[in-house]
């Protein structure tokens, strides 16, 4: 790869003169959680990355500047540790010689990461719903996905609105991420006049939930909030709570987990359930993007990924346009200025200035959903500011 | 009212919890006592049968009890077999032994990973419903939980006292040196003991399959809670085993449902510290000499 | 039992070629230096430098918990103590700005006090009871910085904190830190290698073989189980704020029970009863996990089997390798 560059020097110069088509490799690190209790997600990001590198190798390869580059895929297992994430980057950036990271995942690791890669001029893709998370600290950072702070104001007005929910119990998890969309959430119910009148934290790996669900159950509420927890665990809460007898509606302004609930809880259980739908499954683009995912992986699609794969959409047009797989100072630049630009999500932009300082938060249109007989139905679409 | 409602479901809950316990830190306990080995496999043997309960029942369709019974013989059997090949070597030298069982643990755990994924798999119900007593609504799945567990370990209890293998292993860990003078062969006692004692904690993942979920993860917190348990119990001791196991389930169900989960962890943990400190034999051990 | 199965790191040998061996000994170990000095000439990037700096700290955490293992306990709660270090050290940093040298002295004072007061208590549990006991005190201290918010900042973890640095030239370069960790790992090794040689490890060392004689032929068991805890806590608590200035990021996450197995294989791997072993076995055991990143699942596996395979077949560690060679010449640093 260091041979790489210094060859993609002297034949970029080359290839002013010399427009001959040559095989090239570009590597794409992927730095999530393989194992554990974060897989899903971090098997959505590795899934879209290789995905991407199907679809553009199977054309030849990426042509930037004249050459072709065949896309490798270099992945790594962080854990969820934010040391071993820690230790992963420095591998990634300094001994595989990438540029360009899918990555990292959870909001410790993402702390630990930034520094690093920002040091090193590394474009990330995080999926880390820290507001920290995009700065002008972090130059090089990008966030695919919609965090919590974005879509809880409209999605939980709406559903509030809907049910007419005022007293909401939830458990989170104790972590960052568990904390921050609790927070998230909780701010937006208090908004539209509805509190949390029963909130626990628990640590990660507690399975049993009975005796906290209990506790939350007496206090009368209306409606279960899921926050932020990862995606079994979203499962076995509603699994729980249906067995001690919750019947009213449970709502999941968190990340997709809908694949989960509906595995471990079964449908009859997960029926009226609220949750937040990144993508709309009914659209033709994601039902084959999901069915390719699918046929791959072997296990049902975290709708994270087609994000990842529509920031590797952009970061590919963005290597084209600016000429280079090297400058990431450029391809930064080049991909910063893309607006109404077609990914499988459909038209995306770049948004986050007024919040964070910096605009390198993907912009996509999300909706409510409902799940009816172990299938989500879109309720409403939505953007930042309202749910219709 | 509401009180009482509270108090009950907390009361039931402790029962389940305790009972899971009981069956981890009786299985845990017997391994100490009779061969002084700290298992620290043996979560992973809870989520070894959980795994077979979960592909017997759902695969092959046949009744529980049968998976019940096939995951307890083939996860004892498989006990046995890891005694005699990868702990016998380590008689007498309890250090290499436990960091031979931590060996074991990261293996099969890591196996269950690559095997069968990480992805949680959900275990359909045995029996379906709930009891409904006035304004007391008990899950029938978590009932039958406590009734499985209570005649697993009567049936252990019984082994124990009444055949001559049971006799001999009680006797092996009252008074290793006796034991070996009155004929009693510890390479053949060793093993059995090992798998015994998995075979219970088998059965309790198998129990506790269709409750929570499957996955390669679950042998962890039971075997925590197998530890807290003995040593509130004191190593060694059966009868401290499942006093100390239904206790725990209810300090930390009851604890849990009036304070929250973070006091419930913090609290057990402390305690039990104290009571090493005050009893290092535990409430029902006997102090080693 | 454990206090019986568990006997010191280095022995003393009093051999009447004694000064042969310390000219033997002192010409491996000037190599040894001089190799590692020129450990960055090799290192071709920046990520092996990184592994360096890592296996130098793990080395060190194996050598602080081999202290406390050499009287005959094992401890499986010694992250705790790393950790505490690290917290003290970046906590003072952040929130009194006192320097990270002072920082990490003082991260070392504080876990070796708090260690002779806990050690008092805890120390009188015996074997399997002193394992589970720490076991326990470890799952404490994780919840307890979890759970301490205001103080320790939660799972949220720290930020920012700020490189060592020394005597106003900042060590925050992955090759300044390397020699800076280069010598504490000398330092530590000489301070356990003498500590060993004098009065104390004769003493660990009774202790560790026969308790129970050692007690019976009128050494004072507890207090010095308490010294080698203390001593073995303070390394490792000053050796954690070492490290934390280096990552510049913790959570409660980053030490815990799954590390303090990760020293305990370390010792096993490199050689229980010998100081040296803690260097082997950190060269061994830190970069594997790296061979195998990227297949998931199968690393820890081999993790395991190696675990399992050197406590069968090489129970001595790797040392035991150099010594089927060379037999007695590498018997002083036993």
């Amino acid at each position: 790869m260091r041979k790489l560059s210094k060859i993609a020097i002297v034949s970029c110069a080359l290839s002013l003169s010399l427009p001959a088509v040559s095989a090239e490799t570009l590597k794409l690190g992927v730095l999530a959680t393989l194992s554990g209790s974060g897989t899903a997600w971090g098997i959505a990001m590795q899934g879209a990355a290789e995905l991407a590198a199907e679809d553009v190798n199977s054309r030849g390869g990426l042509e930037v500047a004249g050459k072709k580059y065949t896309v490798e895929i270099t992945a790594y297992d962080d854990r969820y540790k934010a040391a071993d994430a820690l230790t992963a980057v420095n591998r990634l950036i300094f001994d595989d010689q990438i540029k360009f990271i899918v990555g990292p995942l959870g909001s410790a690791p993402a702390l630990a990461v930034l520094p690093v890669s920002t040091e090193n001029k590394v474009i990330t893709m995080t999926l880390a719903f820290t507001p920290k998370a995009l700065s002008p600290d972090f130059p090089y950072s990008f966030r695919p996905v919609i965090p919590t702070d974005v879509f809880s104001d409209p999605q939980v007005k709406w559903v509030v609105d809907k049910l007419g929910a005022k007293r909401i119990g939830t458990l989170y998890p104790n972590d960052e991420s568990g904390q921050q969309v609790s927070i998230a959430n909780e701010a937006a119910y208090n908004k539209v006049g509805a509190t949390f009148v029963a909130k626990e934290p628990f640590e990660r790996e507690r399975v049993d939930f009975v005796p906290l669900l209990t506790r939350v159950l007496a206090q009368k509420i209306d409606a279960f909030e899921l926050d932020g927890n990862a995606p079994q665990t979203a499962g076995l809460l509603v699994k729980q709570l249906r067995e001690l007898g919750f019947k009213g509606p449970i709502i999941r302004t968190g990340g997709d987990a809908t694949p989960d609930i509906l595995q471990i809880a079964g449908k009859e259980a997960a029926e009226n359930i609220y949750v937040h739908q990144a993508v709309d499954p009914a659209s033709p683009v994601m039902k084959e993007y999901t069915r390719r995912f699918e046929a791959k992986y072997k296990v049902p699609m975290n709708a994270f990924s087609p994000f990842f794969y529509a920031n590797i959409q952009a970061l590919f047009s963005a290597m084209k346009q600016a000429g280079t797989v090297t400058d990431t100072d450029k391809v930064r630049e080049t991909m910063l200025g893309m607006s109404n630009f077609a990914t499988v999500l459909g038209k995306v932009n770049w948004t986050g200035e007024a919040q964070w300082k910096s605009n390198q938060q993907l912009d996509a249109p999300f909706y409510v959903a409902v799940l009816k007989d172990g299938a989500p139905q879109i309720v409403a679409r939505c953007n930042p500011t309202e749910c219709k | 009212m509401e009180y009482a409602i509270l108090l009950a479901q907390a009361a039931l809950n402790g029962l389940v919890i305790g009972a899971m316990y009981v069956l981890m830190a009786v299985g845990f306990t017997l391994t100490f006592g009779i061969m002084r080995v700290v298992n620290f496999a043996h979560g992973e043997f809870y989520m070894l049968g959980a795994f077979t309960a979960f592909f017997t029942y759902v695969y092959w369709d046949i009744p529980f009890v049968l998976c019940l019974l096939i995951a307890a013989v083939t996860i004892g059997v498989l006990g046995a077999l890891v005694e005699r090949a990868l702990i016998q070597p380590f008689r007498g030298d309890e250090t290499s032994a436990m960091i031979a069982t931590l060996a074991i643990s990261v293996i099969i755990q890591n196996s269950a990973i690559v095997i069968w994924g990480p992805t949680p798999r959900q275990m359909p119900d045995i029996v379906q419903g709930t009891l409904l007593l006035g304004p007391f609504s008990f899950p029938w799945s978590r009932l039958l939980v406590i009734a499985a567990a209570a005649l697993i370990f009567a049936a252990f209890w019984l082994f124990m006292q009444a055949t001559r293998i049971g006799r001999a292993m009680r006797a092996v860990a009252q008074d290793k040196e006796a034991a070996l003078i009155q004929g009693i062969r510890i390479n053949t006692i060793y093993p059995l003991a090992f798998g015994l004692s998995v075979a219970l904690a088998a059965l309790a993942g198998a129990l506790m399959g269709p409750v929570f979920s499957v996955s390669p993860f679950v042998g962890l917190t039971p075997m925590l809670k197998a530890f807290v348990v003995v040593i509130l119990g004191g190593l060694g001791s059966i009868p401290g085993a499942v006093v100390g196991g239904l206790l725990l389930g209810l300090i930390e169900s009851f604890t849990a449902t009036m304070f929250g989960s973070l006091v419930a962890d913090i609290l057990q943990l402390l305690l039990v510290i104290l009571i090493l400190l005050v009893r290092p034999a535990g409430l029902l051990g006997q102090r080693e000499v | 039992m454990l206090e019986t199965s568990s006997p010191a790191l280095p022995k003393l040998e009093r051999s009447q070629t004694a000064e042969s061996r310390n000219l033997r000994q002192g010409a491996v170990i000037a190599v040894l230096l001089a190799v590692a000095i020129g450990v960055p000439q090799f290192a071709t990037n920046q990520f092996y430098l990184h592994l360096a700096n890592m296996i130098l700290l793990n080395a060190i955490f194996a050598m602080s918990l081999g202290l406390i293992m050499s009287v005959g306990q094992i401890s499986l709660g010694h992250a705790a103590f790393v950790a505490a270090g690290a917290y003290i050290s970046a906590l003072a940093a952040l929130d009194f700005k006192l320097p990270p040298l002072l920082g990490i002295l003082l991260a070392g004072l504080v876990t070796g006090f708090s260690a002779a007061l806990l050690g008092k208590v805890l120390l009188r549990l015996r074997g399997v009871y002193f394992v589970l006991v720490t076991f326990l005190a470890g799952q404490v201290f994780t919840l307890i910085a979890l759970n301490w918010e205001s103080v320790t900042h939660g799972a949220n973890g720290i930020v920012g904190i700020p490189a060592i640095s020394l005597f106003g030239f900042p060590l925050g370069t992955r090759l300044r830190f390397y020699y800076f960790a280069l010598g504490l790992f000398v330092l530590v090794f000489a301070f356990v290698w003498a500590l060993m040689r004098s009065q104390y490890g004769r003493a660990f060392r009774s202790i560790a073989e026969n308790l129970r004689l050692a007690e019976a032929s009128g050494i004072d068991v507890s207090r010095y189980q308490v010294i080698a805890f203390s001593l073995g806590s303070s390394i490792a608590g000053a050796t954690g704020a070492v490290m934390v200035h280096y990552v510049r990021f913790l959570s409660p996450d980053s030490f815990t029970f799954t590390d303090s197995i990760a020293y305990i294989t370390i010792l096993v791997v490199g050689g229980r009863h010998a100081l040296i072993g803690c260097l082997l076995g950190s060269l061994f055991m830190t970069p594997l996990p790296e061979a195998l990143r990227g297949l998931v699942g199968t690393q820890h596996i081999l993790y395991g089997v190696i675990l399992l395979g050197m406590l069968l077949f090489l129970p001595e560690g790797l040392v035991s390798i150099g010594r089927l060679f060379s037999r007695g010449s590498s018997r002083g640093t036993r």
